[in-house]
């Protein structure tokens, strides 16, 4: 690929949020699965441009908080606000419309795809040319292509994926899947983007690598990132905030060393007996 | 638009009131065929339950038990002996497919695995056709010692006729169920095929041998088609015009569940009885031959309202 | 050697994403389809004709067709044969209808009654998926069946049953299977099944075909990144059913003449579905290797006794030939999932780098 490439900058939307500001707010949100309940009356909230973590133990409702944020879960009490707008129920699709991108704790690629193929998936909202012109292929649906070709492109270049490009995602190992699907997360050029622990099962210098990624997504792009972490490493580094929950319930909330700090937060993943 | 509603509402009740008799010939005929596709569920449910393997091949496999039986007589074997011998082919089937396809199929998708059943279809059908011939073939009950003969019931004004045979299929098919139910509670094995299909992996790690528990849980479905097999040859004919008509058993799977043999046996009375009588009463407004979908159309609406089946539970899905 | 990119640079996206990208390919299609366009014509006899080639071609439609939602989509359906039935009997309607005219837009536009049978009955994939899903598609099946016998509107009220083609022309030339010239009528269904498997290989590489292979590898991730389940499932059922309609009208219409509730039974779903699984589920060109290994393996098995000199009556041949071909299924599920397309590739990739054992 020779061509010259008038070099295109992927960054969040403008959505007139001032960088600081709230972009997203999770009001008393609960959530149970039959007699079971998932999360309990949980607030906290988002600021547009920071890396907001949301730590703990095994099973404390992380994953089916993101899950609710997207739309996937509907929670039974409690509002999400997102840019302003309330929300209680939502299709996935809508939220990934309005901005909100993720990835998975289990990779959830399409295992049949290329690396080209999956990350392109990720522009698919962003096409529109009709069912006429995808039949023909030449003319607009073409255009259409290539021109996100190009940014797909310059996202494979940044992930440094390029040799995978052809290969499907079937046969990739563990580490470099994970840098796919947030390639394909990215794809979305997201105002929100969620990751479920993107460090999972990875060794350290896959982890350096990835921690480079969300920092330059974060600061370069401006993205907005909500992250799902164990290694608490990782989490004191990157994150500017940190929500603690602990059994479906908030237990702490505030900046990495005033979490650390905290007694609920120590006793929560020492085992103290409630 | 009046003559309609009157067909759907007035019509069938009337009907009903004044043939009483005529309903529970209905229900009874229903009753039979219901219990037939019951056993043919059963069988989709054992395999399913322990292997997970949607077996498409149920059906041809109460033609082929049948049709083994019938041809091993016709070429002299009597008639007990061809029975046995029957089974002894079921259980060569159950050790020939674990050896040849589920082996080398374990941890593939649902969908390749019903195609493999599917293929499995046709290759039975082939082998069956070739070595046994193509044409319908008459059952060889009485030979096996199966009543045959009516009794007539004066009910209500009318006549009600039960053919031996079918009280006999009901019977045995009853007896077969509580066997299969006191086999796989009291046995080793049968707490090892519960096991199985409560984890595989989980029933691998305490020593259970899947292979082992596949042979013989197909072995017990086709052991299970074999007397289905009888039981509907006895009615009409061996013939592989049958697997058209065990395809309803798939609708029944999904009133019943995929895993449950209660399920099986409910799913396959309301349709066994529900297509009769939509039949007798209903059909006309259809202008007939309402049999041919009833079973699906019902199990489409059904899928639409209980996903899960009549006994299953609600699924969570989860990322 | 001989089928070696070597010295091909493609310079631009648009050259990188054509669907031939290699020389050697663009050449190959070229000889093939010149030999289908004029050598076939030149060479073929009647039987080849009526027998072979015209049944091949709208076979292979038939499983591009039942392909795109199964392979693609990943949508298990076995209700093929009934959709070929909505787009035959909706042609004979419209053509007893329209007599004037001219028949190719009639099969064209049978499709689309054919397509909207396939949105309605895929209705439920919305809620229910896989195995339960090939239920509900035996639902279609059976009472489309059962529409084809007991609504006689659909077939005239004809005392026999049976749908029969008017006897269509075509310029001025007679196009009946019954009489007309079978060179034509080749002519006529290959450039059909050619236009056809173009715009099916332009949809599935771009934006909507994308969006059928995320709802099949992955339909819950599909759905976060903004697919619409609704839109993806439906048009998949839209756009197989169409082009299995226009095949169960060409069938009809263009080679069999008439056709009763018969031809469009389960076991053409059954034939449908072993030649996209055979020739490779999730490619276009399995669909053809597919149809010609099911459509014409029967056909050699049946003329193999006479040419040994055996004397094995055709039934037990016929009886031979689904043993084999039940075989076939589960070997190809066992050994590649991915059918004769996949072999195709394996060779071609070992022609790349021959006569080195690996390449680059």
């Amino acid at each position: 690929m020779n061509q010259h490439v008038t070099h295109v900058e992927l960054h969040a939307p403008d959505d007139g949020i001032a960088p600081g500001a709230e972009l997203l707010r999770v009001d008393d949100v609960s959530l149970s699965f039959g007699g079971v309940k998932a999360i309990s009356d949980v607030s906290f909230n988002i600021n547009k441009g920071e890396i907001r973590a949301i730590i703990g133990p095994n099973g404390a409702g992380k994953t089916s908080m993101l899950n609710v944020i997207n739309g996937f879960y509907h929670p039974q009490i409690g509002t999400i606000t997102f840019r302003g707008e309330v929300r209680r129920r939502m299709r996935p699709h809508v939220a990934a419309s309005s901005g909100i991108s993720r990835t998975f704790q289990n990779v959830a690629l399409f295992k049949g795809m290329s690396t080209l193929d999956n990350i392109m998936s990720g522009r698919s909202l962003k096409m529109n040319k009709n069912f006429f012109w995808q039949m023909l292929y030449f003319g607009p649906a073409r255009e259409e292509e290539i021109e996100h070709r190009h940014k797909v492109e310059e996202i494979i270049d940044f992930l440094e994926i390029a040799h995978i490009r052809r290969t499907p995602v079937g046969k990739l190992p563990y580490g470099l899947q994970k840098r796919v699907e947030l390639g394909r997360a990215l794809a979305l050029e997201p105002d929100l983007l969620l990751l479920d622990e993107p460090m999972a099962g990875m060794n350290l210098e896959e982890k350096e690598d990835m921690s480079r990624f969300i920092i330059e997504v974060n600061q370069q792009f401006g993205t907005t990132i909500a992250l799902i972490e164990h290694d608490m490493g990782v989490v004191m580094d990157l994150a500017d905030r940190v929500v603690v929950l602990d059994y479906g319930k908030k237990i702490a909330d505030g900046s990495p060393q005033e979490v650390q700090a905290n007694q609920n937060v120590i006793d929560a993943y020492l085992g103290v007996p409630h | 638009m009046q003559e309609l509603l009157h067909q759907i509402f007035v019509a069938p009740f009337t009907l009903i009131y004044e043939l009483p008799d005529l309903f529970i010939q209905t229900i009874w005929e229903g009753f039979v065929a219901g219990v037939l596709y019951s056993l043919i569920a059963l069988g989709f449910v054992l395999i399913f339950k322990a292997s997970g393997v949607f077996n498409f091949a149920q059906g041809i496999m109460v033609v082929f038990a049948a049709l083994a039986m019938v041809g091993l007589h016709e070429m002299g074997v009597p008639a007990w002996l061809s029975l046995i011998l029957a089974i002894a082919i079921m259980w060569a089937l159950a050790w020939g497919i674990e050896r040849v396809v589920l082996r080398k199929l374990v941890n593939q998708p649902d969908a390749i695995l019903l195609m493999a059943t599917i293929g499995l279809t046709l290759l039975l059908k082939g082998v069956g056709e070739t070595v046994f011939g193509g044409e319908p073939k008459s059952m060889i009950h009485t030979e096996l010692g199966l009543p045959t003969g009516v009794t007539d019931w004066n009910a209500f004004g009318g006549l009600v006729s039960f053919q031996h045979i079918d009280v006999a299929a009901v019977v045995i098919a009853v007896l077969m169920v509580i066997g299969l139910g006191i086999f796989f509670s009291k046995t080793r094995i049968g707490r090892a095929l519960r096991a199985v299909a409560d984890d595989h992996q989980a029933a691998l790690s305490v020593g259970i041998s899947l292979n082992q528990i596949w042979v013989i849980v197909w072995f017990a479905a086709g052991v299970v088609a074999l007397v289905t097999g009888i039981m509907w040859g006895a009615r009409s004919e061996v013939s592989f015009a049958l697997e058209i008509i065990a395809l309803k058993a798939l609708a029944v799977l999904i009133l019943g569940g995929f895993t449950s043999i209660p399920g099986a046996i409910v799913g396959g009375l309301i349709i066994g009885i529900g297509e009769k009588v939509f039949e007798v009463y209903w059909g006309s407004i259809f202008g007939g031959g309402v049999e041919a979908w009833f079973a699906y159309v019902l199990a489409l609406i059904f899928l639409l309202f209980r996903p899960q089946g009549l006994f299953g539970e609600k699924i969570i899905e989860r990322v | 050697m001989f089928y070696r990119e070597a010295g091909q640079f493609k310079t631009t996206y648009q050259a990188d994403q054509s669907i031939f990208p290699i020389l050697q390919d663009r050449v190959g299609l070229g000889a093939i389809l010149l030999i289908a366009f004029v050598g076939v014509p030149l060479v073929a006899n009647e039987f080849w004709m009526n027998s072979i080639m015209i049944p091949f071609l709208i076979w292979s439609l038939a499983a591009i067709g039942l392909n795109i939602l199964m392979g693609y989509a990943g949508q298990l359906s076995l209700g093929t044969g009934a959709f070929m039935g909505v787009g035959a009997y909706a042609c004979y309607k419209l053509m007893t209808i329209f007599p004037e005219v001219n028949i190719i837009i009639h099969i064209f536009i049978s499709g689309f009654f054919a397509a909207g049978v396939g949105i309605l009955f895929g209705l439920p994939s919305l809620r229910i998926k896989g195995l339960y899903l090939a239920i509900t598609t035996l639902a279609a099946q059976f009472f489309l069946e059962w529409s084809f016998i007991r609504i006689p509107w659909l077939y005239n009220y004809n005392d026999s049953g049976a749908i029969d083609s008017t006897s269509p022309t075509l310029f001025g030339h007679a196009i009946d299977p019954a009489s007309g010239d079978s060179s034509l009528r080749y002519l006529i269904i290959l450039s059909i099944v050619v236009v056809m498997t173009w715009v099916a290989s332009n949809v599935i590489r771009g934006r909507i075909g994308r969006s059928w292979m995320m709802i099949r590898d992955m339909d819950i991730a599909a759905e976060l990144m903004g697919i619409k389940p609704l839109t993806a499932k439906l048009s998949a059922f839209a756009m197989s059913s169409y082009y299995c309609g226009v095949a169960g009208a060409l069938m009809v219409f263009l080679w069999l003449g008439s056709a009763e509730v018969e031809s469009f039974d389960i076991n053409k779903s059954f034939q449908v579905l072993f030649m996209v699984i055979i020739g490779g589920m999730g490619s276009l060109i399995g669909c053809f290797m597919g149809a010609f290994l099911i459509f014409v393996l029967p056909i050699m098995m049946r003329a193999l006794p006479s040419f040994l000199g055996l004397g094995i009556n055709a039934a037990t041949m016929e009886h031979v030939t689904s043993v084999l071909i039940g075989v076939l299924i589960i070997f190809f599920l066992i050994v590649e999932p991915h059918g004769l397309a996949r072999l195709w590739q394996i060779a071609k990739e070992k022609l790349r780098t021959w006569p080195f054992p690996y390449g680059s």
